[in-house]
């Protein structure tokens, strides 16, 4: 059987290639290297999901077989995996490759990081009872679409706020309209803010089963609801009162600290039930 | 007045406020741990902080009553501004109703118009084939030599963000239901007992369950690794001198009976565990074999010194299971260290080694009532379908209206979409090209 972590470790680099290509492309217009970064992200991906698979069976001869959702590696693994697969399918509307940049770039640190941190133990672990739930899947499969939704958002709203406050030289210059930036996030959020939903909603269903109740305010629940009701307050603010601009990009980025503390900061640094992530 | 405060309930303003400040005021909680002893926080916190804090209940601020007040504002919001939005729903799904009207074509900036040459009959069909495949089948009327035909599609979708909003109507009350009328606690059961009442907890006392509950056996199983791989509760439910149920419980397979629900919770070894512990006098080469209760001790023979066991751990470290040896002698401190099965333990002139243990297991079984349930889940299925119903569907209309001018017949075309209004708007423009084609 091939070793799941060695076909990551390849994936890093596929997509650190297509990052560097699509940037090339974006920088001079080339379409023939627009090709090139999209053929070796789908290619990347396609080891990525073989990588997914190879865990999963592996898992299964050693007698423990799960999906591989369940620990910190498999999390992280997974996420650079959703960021470039809604990458993949939201792809008609990112007419830019902006999208193309930002995921491949996010998935490549994000796989640099698990694989070469000392700290991120990639060895398969068996299920604890929490976790033996068919509701497993769903839960993690919705969450991390819907952060990865978010993480690209994140760096769209980055680019907006650099397009309108920094002077039109260089590679600023090459940016998209502003109009188009905020567009885009907006769109990356409504989709993410649905998965969120539906995240929160496969969860407490979860919850109930497990815990003996669908909602407790334990800190993974509770800060996931902040991450709702920010986005919520920004789909709000956007449908209803037209707001764009800069603040609309500031709410965007707020959001996603948000994600990043539900995923992490809940786990390092508060306790709570949801200790395995 | 009234109108003033139905405009601020049923503005997004307020809606965009309570989000933030139910975010913010969250976060409180997640920094301070909720739910602890009062007397934990008196630790804590200096008198004046703590009078504070106890005042807007920061200690379990998710039930307080400023925490439920932004609840029930955005509720009243919910209300508000679902109330203010069917009006325009329903004006945009009844459009059909009075087909002959002029007034859309009139009002629409959107108007494609343009003329033909060819029969009546022929555009009719034309008309009625196209319309159908943007659409549905256009309802035909004629009126003063004029024709109209209405089609459209996706109606329900208009109604999806309405049901999203009550959805979340539906988990808040679910909620509130749930914390004014459930409860929830716990049974201690050691294999073989039973009982008929539950702790609740936040220490309320204790409450009768209705019925008996026995503890039959109770397992945990490890993987190699020594994780815990299941805990199981074998259970029997006795209501009125009747076997009712039996059945087990598992962490993620609870088991419900008259309304009330019974998770895996916890568990442990009971002190009613027995031990059979082999003390070897090393000097003389005496051997007994002691049976001992947990924390009950006895002499060891021909000597001043008693012997308990503590403790038990069913696998020290992956050496298998462990007991906590406690030796007791007169004008000494007590000395405790660990016996294994594998190996002896020297302590003065005797070798103890664990020769086997009858251990029992206790296991903790959470007990919960919540009659709000049934509405979060509604709201859950509501939320879901109502989500469906807006992002993958789209309410479509289109109207055309064929007259008579000088010029020919004059076709005039309106459409609108709820989504994608730009790509929808090049399929129509493309309309008048197949009106012309030769595609019949």
């Amino acid at each position: 059987m091939i070793n799941d972590t060695f076909l990551v470790s390849i994936t890093t680099f596929v997509y650190f290639f297509s990052a560097f290509v699509f940037l090339i492309s974006y920088i001079f217009k080339k379409k023939s290297a627009e090709k090139i970064a999209l053929v070796s992200t789908v290619a990347g991906m396609a080891i990525h999901t073989a990588a997914l698979i190879c865990r999963w069976i592996h898992s299964y001869q050693m007698g423990i077989g799960h999906a591989p959702l369940s620990n910190f590696y498999e999390s992280m693994v997974f996420f650079s995996w959703s960021l470039v697969f809604i990458y993949l399918v939201t792809r008609k509307q990112d007419t830019n490759n902006l999208g193309g940049i930002l995921a491949t770039f996010f998935s490549f640190l994000i796989l640099a990081y698990t694989t070469l941190s000392p700290n991120v133990d990639c060895q398969i672990q068996p299920l604890i009872p929490a976790l033996q739930s068919n509701w497993l899947t769903s839960h993690v499969i919705t969450c991390f679409f819907a952060y990865a939704c978010f993480a690209i958002a994140f760096g769209l709203s980055i680019l907006y706020l650099l397009k309108r406050t920094k002077s039109k030289k260089g590679i600023i210059a090459l940016l998209p309209d502003a109009a188009v930036l905020d567009e885009a996030t907006y769109n990356m959020i409504s989709l993410g803010f649905v998965l969120l939903t539906l995240g929160i909603i496969t969860g407490a269903a979860w919850a109930e089963n497990a815990w003996g109740r669908y909602w407790g305010w334990d800190p993974k629940e509770t800060w996931s609801l902040i991450t709702w009701l920010i986005y919520g307050a920004f789909l709000h603010a956007r449908i209803t009162k037209g707001w764009k601009g800069i603040r609309m990009s500031l709410v965007s980025i707020l959001g996603f600290t948000a994600v990043i503390f539900t995923y992490l900061g809940v786990n390092y640094i508060l306790s709570g039930l949801h200790s395995y992530l | 007045m009234y109108k003033k405060l139905y405009n601020l309930f049923s503005s997004t303003r307020l809606t965009i406020f309570l989000f933030f400040a139910i975010a913010a005021t969250s976060i409180l909680g997640t920094l301070i741990q909720q739910g602890l002893p009062i007397e934990r926080y008196e630790q804590i916190y200096s008198q004046r902080v703590f009078s504070v804090m106890g005042f807007f209940d920061i200690f379990d601020m998710y039930h307080s009553w400023w925490f439920t007040l932004l609840l029930v504002l955005l509720s009243i919001n919910i209300i508000a501004c679902t109330l203010r939005q069917i009006p325009r729903i329903i004006r945009l799904t009844s459009s059909g109703k009075n087909p002959t009207d002029d007034e859309i074509f009139a009002a629409s900036r959107t108007i494609k118009t343009w003329h033909s040459n060819r029969d009546i009959e022929a555009l009719e069909l034309q008309a009625t084939k196209i319309l159908t495949s943007l659409a549905k089948t256009p309802v035909h009327t004629k009126k003063d030599n004029t024709e109209y035909f209405f089609a459209e599609k996706g109606k329900t979708s208009r109604w999806g963000m309405i049901l999203v909003h009550v959805s979340v109507l539906f988990i808040l009350a679910g909620g509130m239901i749930g914390m004014i009328w459930g409860y929830s606690g716990q049974i201690i059961l050691v294999e073989g007992e039973s009982a008929d009442t539950f702790s609740l907890f936040s220490g309320k006392g204790t409450k009768e369950l209705g019925f008996d509950i026995i503890c039959n056996h109770f397992s945990v199983d490890f993987y190699k690794t020594g994780m815990p791989k299941r805990y199981k509760t074998d259970l029997t439910i006795v209501d009125q001198g009747k076997e009712v149920m039996t059945g087990a419980i598992t962490v993620n397979h609870p088991l419900h009976y008259k309304g009330l629900k019974f998770c895996q919770a916890t568990y442990g070894i009971a002190d009613t565990s027995s031990f059979q512990v082999a003390a070897e006098n090393t000097v003389t080469g005496e051997k007994t074999v002691l049976t001992l209760d947990k924390m009950k001790k006895k002499p060891l023979p021909n000597s001043e010194i008693y012997f308990a066991v503590a403790k038990l751990l069913p696998d020290y470290k992956g050496r298998g299971p462990g007991v906590l040896g406690v030796l007791i002698e007169p004008d000494k401190a007590h000395d405790i260290f660990w016996i294994f099965k594998d190996k002896q333990t020297q302590r003065g002139a005797f070798a103890f080694r664990l020769k086997d243990y009858d251990k029992a297991y206790y296991t903790g079984i959470q007990v919960s009532k919540n009659p709000g349930t049934p509405f979060v889940r509604a709201g859950f299925i509501f939320m879901i379908t109502g989500f469906i119903l807006s992002l993958f569907f789209t309410h479509t209309r289109i109207w055309l209206r064929i007259r008579d001018t000088q010029k020919g017949h004059e076709i005039s075309v309106v459409a609108n979409a709820s989504k994608n209004q730009k790509a929808f708007k090049e399929k129509i423009q493309g309309l008048a090209g197949r009106f012309q084609g030769d595609e019949f």
